[in-house]
């Protein structure tokens, strides 16, 4: 009986450290996102999204540049990435199925999507910074759609791996060639989870920072020009952050607010996006 | 009724790569194929290509330096321009090490709690909000680090450790000289809270892979719901487990924004955790821009390489295991 | 020789998750050292009035028992009973074979660890004598320390039987013990069976009649959640009382 009762009694300790753990996981989540709310809120004003910075020390000023740089970067990011992404994915689902090509490719996705995005920056750097000998926007673009393109990919081809081959054959049984096969019935089928798998890539690289440090570097300017220096919130955020002046910290506190709102609003969009088309 | 059998499937492999050999003949599904192929292999050729140019562009500071030596020697020093990467390779290393020491715990605990004792109630909020943690761009852990987490860190947990483990001999050595908050310790501190909701979702899914029935086998033995997960999940879904802290562990190795605002990039190897110290990553993060010497920037490049090679090295790893631990359980 | 009853249900009701009723009015007594046999059409409920009797059915959400399970004078659904030592009475084998993954050997002695056996020397003892019980000690005796998964599908089968009769269970509930089986080995189960029998009490569901005639005392069979008949085999197979169980077992439907 004695035995029965240290069982019971470790049983119920087990259960007890795991639920800490759960809560404490919780709990982490609670503490980032309520910092991030109570500091951001606060320096949350309209001048922050339609004025340019000011030299410390001066009232007022925002980040109108670093707003408008980072939506460029990531669109421009977003239009090379996903075509690759997705035209990449339909060979290993479609055309090479099954084969060992796709199955190194995919392999080789799986490993570059959890590559140091920094290295990433220092190879953007090399090939377009250094021989053209300035920063561009279209190097931070370029850097984040290398990001994108093995996320976009793999989630591709396991969104069409999932399209029921009896489909296919149902519209083979038609006669139609495998091409429109693939654009007419096997997109059709997966295109929501296929553009979750877009959403959650945009949301992974809305955030970040390493590889743009080095590529589309910063600029205290408003401007659109890719071939040139562009700010973006990540990059100002890191500048703010370690600076000295209070403004600035209060500034990157409240893009960091903005950068969390957006970034966390798409992933809960593509989940829900998910867990409704699986239903 | 028993599972499907093997050979079905390989008919179904068989019918495909017939499907596929009639629908090549038509000269657009021959384009479109050339064209898609062409997008795939846009991944080997960014592998090779990252590879050879960090090669190339490190070829002056391995002609220099060596390529091993590099690895080896703990200088570096603009100004004489003598570079050698020992320092934050060990900066890498430790912070990577006690990043897992103390998320694996925690996150097998949630992985436990989410798939074994939750109820349906707590299952879906806690699992959301682990996912979320893991969304948040680390960036914002990076600054959160640094105005919050780091004031607290120097001001009750470091001193505390400083007045326990601090005079344990030998262990005291890791908690030596003033605490300032921008240290390793505190660097480690945030990248384990980073990587924990990604361990925590990579052991959820092995969890999730062993079979109901081989749990229910063992509660109908008697057993408490400590001992299957001790003596039944864990066992059978250990490769998972291990192949998911192999993939935190190249997450932690190449993780910049995390570390970078409260590590202070300094270059010397030190016993206390409450020194400032560099990894590879704030390395190149604080100094890419400011190099103003090739034989710097190249030290830098073969630093990006070495990174490079690590972590690539330690993905293909963990792929490997968790390749085969869905083999095993397909089996 | 009178007929002894070991556990038996009284005014049984299930219900999936709330709602789904699965079991309804069931009254079913399973007599000591007899196998009893539950048969039916998939779906009438009979796997899930085997798994009230050791109450696998509380390891989900929202299922809700109604009425007694009495076993040893005690209703066994009520609130405060100790499931743990209840499942270490009344042992179970499922329909596929669910080795652990662990060596031959502590797959055996596993219940005996947990009840807190640690000497090597009454393990194997135990071990042994679960395995011989289990008519697989001839094959495996050279083998105990390696994985079980290298066991084939029959021997896995016995050797969840051992690993279930190593504990000392006063009944075991078989769960369509054979149908992921070959017919070889489904012989060598069913004659294991009946060896059982000696020792303990056998509740066992099936879907093949035949089994059910050849291995069991007493059949009952169910439809759609209640109990249409109970009675002693011969009595089921050859003459039913009920004309839904004589068109079940003409094959006339299911």
């Amino acid at each position: 009986m004695n035995i029965e009762r240290r069982r019971k009694a470790e049983n119920i300790i087990a259960l007890f450290l795991s639920s800490l753990a759960a809560f404490s996981g919780i709990s982490w989540l609670v503490f980032i996102l309520g910092d991030v709310l109570i500091h951001g809120i606060g320096a949350l004003k309209l001048s922050l999204f339609i004025s340019d910075p000011v030299p410390p020390g001066v009232e007022g000023g925002g980040l109108r540049n670093a707003f408008a740089g980072q939506m460029l970067i990531t669109l421009f990011a977003t239009l090379i990435g996903v075509p690759f992404g997705v035209l990449g994915g339909t060979f290993l689902a479609e055309y090479a199925r099954g084969t060992r090509v796709a199955a190194v490719v995919s392999i080789l996705s799986d490993i570059m999507v959890s590559v140091p995005s920094i290295v990433i920056g220092t190879f953007i750097y090399a090939v377009l910074v250094k021989p053209l000998g300035h920063f561009s926007g279209w190097a931070g673009a370029t850097a984040l759609a290398v990001i994108m393109i093995p996320v976009v990919l793999r989630t591709t081809e396991d969104m069409l791996s999932l399209v029921p081959w009896t489909l296919r054959e149902a519209a083979f049984a038609l006669g139609a060639p495998y091409y429109k096969v693939i654009i007419q019935v096997v997109y059709r089928a997966a295109a929501t989870g296929i553009f979750t798998g877009i959403l959650l890539a945009v949301a992974r690289v809305a955030g970040e920072t390493a590889p743009l440090l080095f590529t589309s570097f910063n600029n205290a300017y408003f401007s659109l020009n890719m071939n040139g220096p562009i700010s973006s919130l990540t990059a100002t955020i890191f500048q703010y952050a370690m600076g000295p002046y209070d403004d600035w910290h209060a500034q990157a506190w409240a893009a960091s607010f903005v950068i969390t709102a957006t970034v966390l609003l798409i992933t809960i969009v593509g989940r829900i996006l998910i867990s409704w088309r699986l239903k | 009724m028993a599972g499907a059998c093997p050979c079905h499937s390989i008919f179904l492999i068989a019918e495909r790569y017939e499907t596929l050999v009639i629908q090549k003949k038509n000269p657009i599904d021959l384009l479109f194929s050339v064209i898609t192929a062409g997008a795939s292999f846009m991944v080997i050729l960014l592998v090779i290509g990252i590879f050879a140019i960090l090669l190339k562009e490190s070829s002056l500071s391995i002609g220099k330096f060596g390529f091993i030596k590099f690895i080896v020697t703990n200088e570096w020093n603009p100004v004489t321009e003598l570079f050698g990467a020992a320092a934050s390779i060990y900066g890498t290393m430790v912070t990577t090490a006690i990043a897992l020491i103390i998320a694996i715990p925690i996150a097998i605990g949630i992985a436990v709690f989410v798939t074994e004792i939750a109820t349906d109630f707590l299952k879906g909020p806690i699992g959301a909000a682990i996912e979320l943690l893991a969304a948040i761009p680390s960036i914002i852990y990076g600054m959160w680090g640094l105005f919050t987490v780091a004031p607290i860190m120097t001001k009750y947990i470091e001193p505390a450790l400083q007045k326990s483990l601090g005079l344990v001999p030998l262990i005291g050595m890791l908690f030596q000289g003033t605490p300032m908050g921008i240290d390793l310790l505190t660097a480690s501190v945030i990248l384990s809270i980073m990587i924990i909701p990604f361990t925590a979702s990579i052991s959820r899914d092995a969890f999730n892979l062993t079979p109901a029935v081989v749990k229910e086998s063992a509660y109908a033995v008697g057993a408490t719901q400590w001992e299957v997960v001790r003596d039944v999940v864990l066992p059978y879904s250990k490769m998972g487990v291990f192949g998911g802290i192999v993939l935190s562990l190249g997450r932690a190795l190449g993780e910049t924004m995390a570390v970078a605002f409260v590590l202070g990039n300094n270059h010397q190897i030190t016993s206390s955790l409450f020194s400032a110290a560099a990894t590879i990553t704030v390395t190149l993060a604080n100094e890419f821009t400011e190099a103003d010497k090739d034989i710097y920037l190249s030290s830098l490049f073969h630093l990006a390489l070495v990174l490079f090679m690590m972590s690539f090295i330690v993905l293909a790893a963990a792929k490997f295991l968790l390749f085969k631990a869905e083999r095993k359980i397909n089996r | 020789m009178a007929e002894i009853v070991d556990i038996e249900a009284k005014g049984l009701n299930f219900y999936y998750s709330g709602n789904v009723h699965a079991i309804k009015d069931v009254n079913i007594a399973a007599y000591k050292k007899k196998v009893t046999a539950l048969i039916g059409p998939s779906g009438c409920g009979k796997t899930t009035l085997l798994r009230c009797y050791n109450r696998m059915h509380d390891l989900y959400p929202k299922n809700r028992y109604e009425g007694e399970v009495i076993f040893e004078g005690r209703n066994i659904l009520s609130k405060d009973v100790d499931i743990i030592s209840l499942r270490s009475r009344i042992g179970m084998v499922f329909q596929k074979p669910t080795p652990f993954p662990m060596s031959v050997f502590d797959n055996i002695a596993y219940g005996l660890r947990l009840k807190g056996i640690k000497s090597r020397g009454e393990l194997s003892e135990r071990v042994e004598k679960a395995l011989r019980n289990a008519a697989i000690w001839d094959e495996v005796f050279g083998k105990l320390n390696v994985s079980a998964y290298e066991l084939s599908g029959g021997q896995q089968q016995r050797l969840c039987i051992a690993r279930a009769l190593a504990v000392e269970p006063e009944i075991i509930l078989f769960d369509e013990p054979t149908s992921a089986l070959d017919p070889i080995s489904t012989g060598k189960i069913e004659e294991l069976i009946v060896e059982l029998k000696k020792n303990v009490t056998i509740i066992i569901v099936t879907h093949n009649m035949q089994q059910a005639a050849r291995i069991s005392d007493w059949t009952g069979f169910m439809m759609l959640g209640e109990l249409i008949e109970f009675d002693k085999t011969e009595k089921i197979f050859t003459a039913p009382t009920e004309k839904l169980t004589e068109d079940y077992i003409t094959g006339r439907f299911g």
